[in-house]
């Protein structure tokens, strides 16, 4: 089942591999070499996640010139190409090794793509078209979700876990931390906190759910981020982390590909 | 040609304002050079100015033209001489004078603010030129929004007629103009200025201002007269303040208080002289008093003015009398300075006849005086008047009413010769008077010494006399006898004058006193006179008129100054008056009310009783404006600025100039001068320039799409095209108008996004030609996706509907069917031509013109006219759309370049450095000065509440207000409250930073500051001027803008701008002749060119052509120029060279070139790429597979060869189109219709009896090819259109082919034979891709490269110091191709002639800490100006590349990139403040 | 009692090349419009950064306007493209989230259309005016959320 990670370190394709070790029963990221490559056990999915996109990330700035490879879930794969396209990653040096997730995890992240292009194990299950949060959120009376979205938001401690965890922050000054902009030390933070952060994520998130699910506050979050991929996805047919351009508000594009309706 | 030394001067005169100028002067500004330009109208942008959106972009015309204006208005190298022309020329290339004459403005530029306080004011409105006559401007007015200068200006012609015609020159339009407002107080300030008498003389003077009136060409003159007396009557005098006057001490004596020593003492009194009236009567007044009975002229009019005078402090003395009681040298011993003399005529003439001093004889004179006194109440009997005067008439009256039964006048000529007023004759008619012509009186009969009778003697009319009447000679044997009890004579006065011989002053031999002409000195010094003793009997005005200029002379006199100078005005010429408006309603002249004849009795009120107040309004507002502006000074009142001077005069300059570039622009056809389509008479027929006005945002109906006749939104609109434009029989223009074709297709498309409704569109054209850069494009998406109808047709007529105003037009399709259609709105696209104005000047310019009017140039220097040293750019040159005119400019600029180069920057102003202060330790110390503007913002925004609260704020250290914070005053205060308070932050709150930032930067920047630490509150445009009904909250408005302006200006650090030297070498790819004309006029303005062909032959695609559309031939032309490219020391040509990476930016590149397999890198500051095109191989028509199937360039060929089957071809076949205007290459190569017809006329000079077959789908021989056609066609060319659709077949025959194709006039399938057939191929280019990504410049969606804007910008690319010319450009001809190439080198000029190229100043810039490298800034940079940084990983803006939009900084996710002066920091600040309140 | 009218603070950027001339000549034509607006400057719409807007009605500001030049006509070429992106996206946003969309509005404003600039502020003014006072983005204090 490892035969790949062990294949192309053996192969000299890449100098590390982040993959995951067994430890005191506990899946953990590991980074795998030629020396502990041995140390690959069987693959055994379940429902833990780890943002090994962004250990990746910190991989990369430390060694710049290091191949490295990675074993990805299909978000993960995402948050990888959009780091590509970020020029974060440089992609000549990164070997890709995917992993399909199951139903369950499917379900729960209500993922529209629960599986990597490059799929190495596991078999690719249904994507799950449509978000039910979403839709339920879409579906009230708008002051009855903003009283919904307020009672949510008031709980944040603004303790930026939800951008330290994600896998696409990779900005080294943050919007977030610009006290002209977000006061500090104000507890809960005003409610521009996460629609700036929401400005920031358009067209970048990926929708792996971490943010969700490290909130202390249980904010969430993830049915925002779906919405805000929605939205670049049904205004600018832009998905995000699919191969191609990068995002539509980065590129100054085409009239043609513009939305048309405050014209 | 470039001249050398001495002989050249570094200025040019650019001579037209519109784009093409506006082009041209800001290459050669930025060149270096000196520029006048000049301008007939009041302000710079042309044409361009008026439309609404541009083909093929629909960018909005004035958003682009704008800014350059702006730029034009501010260069330090440009002035702008407006309503200026060129007198003539002397002088020769490199040295020419230019006498100009420069028309007042009226307006001082540098005091204007263009606030329009004058224009509220101003009581004339006219018809907008601008607006095409569709809605009205103020006589005072600046002609559009945007207008630069951005000033008003006076439209002022001749005189006014009726002003004019005035013996006393009294202001008519003035007052009347004023009336029609209402405002009749300020009507009567503007009579009071000459007259001191309105009431009396608007009841009794002659009004010679109406007999010349020009409304009387309409109906009737306007009762100006009348008006006078209404204004009179209905203002209370008191109510006129008293000015303010200097006291002297000179004491001036008047004798006789007439008219003429009641004007002479006011204006004296004016002038600060005490005056004493010496009037011998025991009342005051003169003839006015004791000359007009009181019916005309009721006594208290008259009391009431000479109070008004008095009240000056003018003292009368009645029963005073010079001669009498005193004599001058008494007046003198009693300390008078100066004396008038305005004695009158009181003096009746005799008839001398016998019996005229028995009793019952009064003269006429005497007998009125009698009556006005009181003395005379009564006159029973039968009374005889004789004479035919005013005084005759009033005698006559005045006997009426004194109880006279029978009272009859005679006159011994007739009727027409009398010279009382046709009103007052009229009256003495309906009062019972008999009037007796032709009549004399021969002897008064008496008896015991008293009147009985009257003998008489019929007279008739002999040769007229001196006076230019008819001569009356008594007829002998008509004697006859009229009883009377009384005979008054009238027939004339004369002064009672001789005592003053005695006096020392000199009379005339019929007793007046002499005196200068134009300064009324008698003979004796300090002795003026004026009036009927000076003049003779004449009418009251003139002898107010005398009285006045008198009151100049003894100012002048008493002030001992010059009693002449300046006063001898030449005759004012009287042709140049505003146009009478096609439309005026013809309506009567207003009469006033008169008391009825048997109302009238006895009594002596007033007949006359005045206009009514309705219709004085409806009279006044008659007035035709014939001077425009009415002088009524009400704009010098309003402005309090200051900046309006009606004393401005003509200026002639003379100007040493190197060269000329003549740009003055076509005119429109004017279609109401042939009553073409109705123009004119239908209202809803409109030509194409006003249909643009119609349609913009800032236009007459503000962009509502709506129809002259009714103001309702069309539903259907007809587009007729060719309206004087390749037409000879409405007018002499046969050429095609090159413009009309896009033009009506873009009013279509645009007309139909304006339009709520759906609207039907219709363009009616014989052939659409769309042969420009993608407007092939832009007819297709019209046609397709617009659904804009395409009726190619010939129209027949277009007739008014009378019941709804719609226009029924009547057309024949080219199937010779006649159809009927009804639109409700025509719009004629009319075709441009040379106005007469441009041929004048063409002629004082001395350069030659064609037949059709246009410059004379030759293709292969198409922008040098006959003169040496005088260029032509724009539509002068030939009708050619913006991009063209633009690119000419240009290419005039680098011909004026080349012959100058030697000269450059020795006329130029160079900006003098200043160094500023260093503010980094300093606190931010803000200055806030908060302006007025007059009383534009001060009337509505609480300025000193502003101020004050303005000094509350953190940091402002220091607060003022100015009346004009932009007067030159206060920017030398400015400067130095800057120096003494040590303030290192301004904030002015005023107007706009669009007009005045670049202002208030300079002060500061004097002072000492950095010009970015500044900022402006918009405090008017934004705030009084659009709030003016809230002063309250326009005041708290702008508090939160002052301080949102001081929060955001404490945060500006200052901006350095830095200098990149400049590699003042050019490379030029390609080495065709748009390569080669570029690279020679570089190297002839003195600068190293690299020249890089990939073949081993310069010459490119030209070296196959024959010649050009007009005949001349391309090979000397070819040969020569590659002589000079390869002579020239400047330029170095690399043959067989390509280019392999280019790095670096404007000013400083480094490409590698690959010659012969070796590499050489060249170093230069700016590219051309001129890389060429290529005829696109068919595969259609049977295209290869036969000898006898050419493409153009190989008939061209094989006719040099002399190809036996051409030379012997019977029978030609031309077909168009081929791979142009087609799925693949959906655009029009543009030369291919002119390339064939030249050919076809070739092989017809070769063979006249060759049969010739053009196939066409449009003929496209845009602008004056369109003769080409014309000619071809006359010589029996034949053109057979086919449809796309429906394309001709060709196949092989024996001997020759057959060409089969649907004729649409025949309606069927012809069969043509032809022993050649050619095919008119697409212009395509190759492999453009890796030189654009090398240059970072874009393709357009055909592969040819896109310049950086369509219209404006057609040789620049984005990307600065890159240049595009030539076919890669957009297929074009050889002319084109060279004016291009020109343009290209003139603009790449404008970078090398700098030193340095100054970076910076608001722009972006990455803060490498924060930079992650994610390049999304690089992304959407729309201008290259990032670059990444590969070793650090991070992004870094190029200053020399950056425009400042800011567009990196709102998408870099870190927050890394900072927009210099528009901060974040800087913006939350702003929206804290403006939210705070 | 007499109840104030509600007085909306709206906030405007408008581009220097075409919306705020567009403002000047609304200005030069003597065009009224109502006074609750304040209008910041911006080289280009390009340059608004949904910051920018949302630090506005985190300040309280009713209305937020942005003026730009109309496609195709931007001085920098395609900044506008980035503005009317950025402002598509954001008013969906801001309605998903609970706010009132209609607070925020783009509109291409011409250097000639003074008319347009006026009437947008008019409507824009009356509209705001009519949903009444923005909902602040202040946060509900931690104390009140335990409760």
């Amino acid at each position: 089942m490892n035969t790949r990670i062990k294949q192309i370190l053996e192969e000299g394709a890449v100098d590390k591999v982040l993959a995951y070790k067994a430890v005191q029963g506990f899946l953990l990221p590991w980074m795998f070499t030629r020396e502990n490559a041995a140390e690959l056990e069987p693959w055994e999915p379940n429902g833990a996640r780890y943002p090994v996109v962004k250990l990746l990330l910190a991989e990369v700035r430390k060694n710049p010139h290091a191949n490295l490879g990675i074993l990805v879930r299909g978000c993960e794969e995402r948050a990888v190409r959009e780091l590509v396209k970020w020029r974060q990653i440089n992609p000549q040096r990164l070997v890709i090794v995917g992993q399909a997730c199951d139903e369950n995890l499917a379900e729960h992240c209500e993922c529209w793509k629960p599986y990597p292009d490059q799929l190495d194990y596991g078999t690719a299950c249904e994507p799950i078209r449509e978000s039910r949060r979403v839709a339920e959120l879409d579906a009230m009376k708008r002051e009855v979700r903003l009283d919904w979205w307020l009672k949510q938001l008031n709980r944040c401690i603004h303790c930026h876990g939800c951008r330290d965890v994600c896998p696409v922050c990779f900005c080294t000054e943050c919007s977030l931390e610009h006290v002209d902009l977000i006061p500090a030390g104000k507890l809960p933070p005003d409610n521009s906190f996460h629609l700036v952060r929401a400005v920031h994520m358009a067209g970048r998130c990926i929708d792996c759910g971490l943010c969700e699910e490290v909130c202390p506050a249980r904010i969430p979050l993830r049915a925002l981020y779906k919405k805000v991929n929605d939205l670049v996805e049904g205004i600018f047919a832009y998905k995000t982390g699919g191969p191609g351009d990068k995002s539509p508000f980065t590129l100054l594009g085409e009239e043609l590909v513009l939305p048309l309706n405050d014209r | 040609m470039t001249l050398k030394g001495e002989d050249v001067v570094g200025s040019a005169m650019v001579v037209g304002g519109g784009i093409a100028g506006v082009q041209a002067a800001l290459d050669l500004a930025d060149g270096g050079y000196f520029v006048y330009l000049v301008e007939s109208s009041p302000a710079i942008g042309g044409v361009m100015a008026q439309l609404d959106k541009t083909f093929p972009t629909n960018d909005c015309s004035m958003c682009i033209l704008s800014p350059k204006l702006v730029d034009v208005g501010r260069h330090p190298n440009i002035q702008l001489l407006t309503e200026s022309k060129v007198e003539g020329v002397e002088g020769r290339a490199g040295r020419f004078q230019v006498r100009v004459r420069k028309k007042p403005r009226y307006i001082d530029l540098s005091k204007c603010t263009a606030c329009g306080d004058c224009a509220q004011v101003c009581p004339v409105s006219l018809e907008s030129e601008f607006e095409q006559g569709l809605s009205m401007r103020k006589a005072v007015y600046k002609p559009y929004a945007q207008a630069i200068p951005g000033a008003y200006t006076i439209d002022k012609r001749d005189r006014s007629p009726c002003t004019n015609a005035c013996p006393n020159q009294v202001n008519a339009h003035g007052y009347v103009a004023l009336i029609a407002r209402g405002q009749y107080r300020e009507a009567m300030e503007v009579i009071l200025r000459n007259l001191p008498l309105p009431g009396v003389i608007g009841r009794i003077c002659p009004h010679p201002c109406e007999t010349a009136c020009r409304r009387g060409r309409v109906d009737q003159p306007l009762s100006i007269c009348a008006l006078k007396r209404f204004v009179a009557d209905r203002v209370d005098l008191h109510d006129i303040p008293l000015p303010e006057i200097k006291r002297r001490d000179e004491k001036v004596a008047v004798i006789g208080s007439g008219p003429a020593g009641l004007s002479a003492a006011y204006f004296l009194a004016l002038e600060g002289f005490g005056v004493t009236i010496f009037e011998a009567l025991p009342v005051a007044g003169g003839m006015l008093r004791v000359g007009i009975p009181d019916y005309r002229l009721p006594p208290e009019v008259l009391d009431r003015e000479i109070l008004f005078i008095t009240r000056l402090g003018v003292e009368i003395k009645l029963n005073k009398a010079l001669g009498r009681d005193m004599t001058l040298d008494d007046l003198t011993a009693q300390g008078y300075k100066a004396v008038y003399l305005s004695i009158g005529a009181h003096a009746s003439l005799r008839l001398n006849i016998p019996g005229e001093d028995a009793d019952g004889v009064i003269p006429g004179v005497e007998f009125l005086r009698e009556v006005n006194l009181g003395e005379r109440k009564e006159l029973r009997g039968r009374v005889i008047i004789v004479g035919g005067g005013d005084v005759a008439v009033d005698a006559a009256r005045c006997a009426r009413r004194l109880g006279g039964d029978e009272v009859s006048l005679l006159y011994r000529r007739t009727r027409n010769e009398m010279s009382a007023r046709e009103n007052e004759v009229q009256e003495a008619k309906a009062e019972g008077i008999e009037i007796q012509f032709l009549t004399a009186p021969q002897q008064i009969l008496t008896r015991n010494n008293r009147v009985i009778g009257l003998q008489c003697v019929r007279m008739e009319l002999g040769d007229p006399d001196s006076s230019g009447r008819r001569r009356p000679i008594p007829k002998p044997g008509s004697e006859f006898v009229i009883e009377a009890d009384w005979v008054i004579p009238a027939i004339g006065q004369t002064p009672a004058s001789a005592f003053l011989m005695e006096e020392g002053v000199r009379l005339s031999r019929w007793g007046t006193i002499e005196t200068d002409a134009i300064t009324f000195e008698t003979s004796r010094p300090g002795v003026f006179a004026g009036g009927d003793a000076q003049s003779g009997p004449w009418v009251a005005i003139g002898a107010i008129a005398a009285g006045r200029e008198a009151a100049v002379s003894i100012a002048r006199y008493l002030s001992r100054e010059d009693l002449k100078a300046g006063r001898q005005k030449p005759p004012r010429s009287q042709e140049d008056f505003v146009p009478i408006p096609k439309d005026v309603e013809k309506r009567p002249r207003a009469a006033m009310a008169t008391v009825s004849p048997h109302q009238r009795g006895s009594g002596f009120a007033e007949v006359e009783i005045g206009l009514t107040e309705e219709q004085a309004l409806a009279e006044a507002s008659k007035c035709l404006n014939c001077m425009a502006c009415s002088e009524c000074l009400q704009c010098v009142a309003a402005c309090k600025a200051g900046a309006v001077d009606h004393g401005m005069e003509e200026e002639f300059l003379t100007l040493e100039v190197g060269a000329i570039i003549a740009a003055p622009g076509a005119a429109t056809f004017d279609p109401s001068l042939k009553d073409t389509f109705g123009y004119g008479v239908y209202p809803n027929v409109v030509t194409s320039i006003e249909f643009e006005r119609i349609l913009s945002a800032s236009g007459p109906f503000q962009g509502h799409l709506v129809r002259p006749s009714d103001h309702q939104e069309p539903r259907r609109i007809a587009w007729l095209q060719c309206v004087g434009s390749r037409d000879v029989n409405h007018c002499r223009n046969g050429y095609c108008s090159a413009v009309c074709c896009m033009c009506a297709i873009k009013e279509a498309v645009i007309a139909k996004e304006h339009s709520r409704e759906p609207l039907d569109a219709s363009i009616f054209f014989i052939d659409m030609r769309t042969t420009g850069k993608d407007f092939e494009k832009y007819y297709d998406c019209a046609r397709e996706e617009h659904g804009i109808h395409f009726v190619r047709s010939r129209i027949h007529s277009v007739e008014r509907i009378d019941e709804n105003d719609n226009l029924l037009l009547r057309y024949v399709t080219e199937d010779g069917l006649a159809h009927e259609e009804e639109f409700d709105m025509v719009v004629l696209s009319v075709g441009l031509e040379v106005s007469p104005e441009v041929s004048e000047l063409a002629a004082r310019l001395g350069i030659q013109v064609g037949d059709e009017r246009y410059a004379t140039t030759s293709p292969f220097a198409p922008v040098s006219t006959s003169r040496p040293g005088i260029f032509v750019c724009g539509t002068f040159q030939g009708p050619k759309d913006i991009p063209q005119s633009v690119m000419e400019a240009s290419a005039a600029a680098a011909e004026t370049s080349a012959i100058l180069a030697s000269a450059r920057g020795s006329r130029a102003h160079r900006v003098e450095e200043v160094a500023t202060r260093d503010i980094s330790q300093e606190e931010p110390r803000v200055g806030v000065f908060i302006c007025h503007c007059g009383i534009n913002i001060g009337s509505v925004v609480d300025v000193p509440a502003v101020k004050e609260y303005a000094k509350t704020l953190p940091h402002v250290v220091y607060a003022e207000e100015n009346l004009f914070t932009c007067s030159q005053d206060t920017q030398v205060r400015m400067q130095e409250v800057i120096r003494d308070q040590r303030l290192n932050r301004i904030v002015v709150a005023s107007c706009t930073p669009r007009t005045h930032e670049a202002l208030f930067q300079q002060t500061i920047l004097g002072a000492g500051l950095n010009k970015y630490l500044f900022e402006l509150a918009n405090i008017r445009d934004q705030d009084s001027w659009v709030h003016q009904a809230f002063p309250e909250e326009a005041t708290a408005k702008a508090k939160d803008l002052v301080r949102m302006a001081v929060a955001r200006v404490v945060l500006q650090s200052p901006i350095e701008e830095i200098k990149l030297p400049v590699v003042r070498s050019a490379l030029v790819v390609g080495g065709g002749v748009s390569g080669m004309e570029a690279a020679l006029a570089l190297a002839d303005q003195g600068y190293p060119v690299t020249l890089i062909e990939r073949k081993d032959v310069l010459g490119g695609h030209a070296r196959k052509l024959l010649t050009a559309w007009t005949g001349d031939k391309i090979r000397p032309y070819l040969d020569a120029l590659v002589e000079r490219v390869q002579q020239h020391p400047g330029v170095s040509v690399l043959k067989r060279a390509t280019l392999e990476a280019v790095r670096g930016f404007v000013g400083n590149f480094c490409s590698t070139v690959l010659v012969d397999g070796k590499t050489l890198e060249v170093h230069h500051g700016v590219a051309i790429l001129a890389v060429g095109a290529h005829s696109f191989k068919p595969s259609e028509y049977g295209y290869g597979r036969s000898p006898r199937i050419f493409q153009n360039l190989e008939l061209d060929e094989a006719i040099q060869n002399r190809n036996t089957l051409v030379f012997e071809a019977s029978s030609v076949v031309f077909i168009q189109c081929v791979g142009s205007r087609e799925p693949e290459r959906p655009y029009c190569s543009r030369v291919c219709c002119s390339h064939s017809i030249e050919n076809a006329l070739r092989l017809k000079e070769i063979n006249p009896s060759v049969d010739v077959f053009i196939l066409y789908r449009d003929i496209r021989t845009f602008g004056l090819r369109e003769n080409l056609y014309k000619e071809a066609r006359s010589k029996g060319v034949l053109f057979i259109r086919f449809d796309v659709e429906c394309k001709p077949e060709v196949e092989e025959a024996q001997d020759g082919l057959i060409v089969s194709v649907y004729d649409p006039i025949l309606q069927r399938k012809v069969l043509l034979r032809a022993d050649i057939l050619t095919l008119a191929t697409a212009i395509e280019t190759r492999e453009l891709e890796s030189l654009a990504r090398m240059f970072k410049v874009p393709l357009n969606a055909e592969g040819f490269f896109l310049e950086a804007h369509m219209k404006l910008r057609p040789v620049d690319f984005a990307t600065e110091g890159v240049f595009v010319a030539g076919l890669a450009h957009w297929p074009k001809p050889i002319e084109e191709c060279i004016a291009q190439a020109k343009a290209a080198a003139s603009r790449a000029s404008t970078v090398l002639s700098r030193e340095f190229i100054a970076a910076g100043g608001v722009t972006a810039s990455i803060n490498k800490e924060l930079c992650v490298g994610c390049q999304a800034c690089l992304e959407c940079c729309p201008f290259g100006a990032i670059n990444e940084v590969q070793q650090e990983a991070n992004c870094e803006v190029n200053q020399a590349l950056c425009k400042g939009c800011g567009t990196c900084a709102a998408t870099c996710p870190s927050e890394a990139i900072t927009l210099w002066g528009f901060s974040n920091r800087q913006l939350y600040r702003q929206i804290d403040e403006a939210l705070s309140a | 009692m007499v109840t104030k009218r509600f007085e909306p603070k709206i906030l405007a950027f408008l581009c220097n090349w075409c919306s705020y001339a567009g403002a000047d000549l609304a200005g030069v034509s003597r065009l009224q419009y109502p006074f609750n607006i304040r209008v910041i400057r911006v080289m280009c719409s390009g340059s608004v950064s949904p910051h920018h807007i949302l630090h506005a009605f985190q300040k309280g500001a009713d209305g937020v306007l942005i003026g730009g030049c109309h496609i195709g006509d931007c001085h920098y070429l395609k900044g506008n493209y980035m503005t009317m992106k950025r402002v598509a996206f954001l008013k969906e946003l801001l309605n998903f989230t609970g706010y009132e969309p209609e607070r925020l509005r783009l509109e291409w404003i011409s250097a000639a259309e003074g008319r347009k600039f006026a009437r947008t502020v008019r409507d824009f003014t009356e509209q705001i005016r009519a949903l009444g006072p923005a909902i602040s983005f202040d946060a509900v204090p931690l104390a009140l959320n335990f409760g």
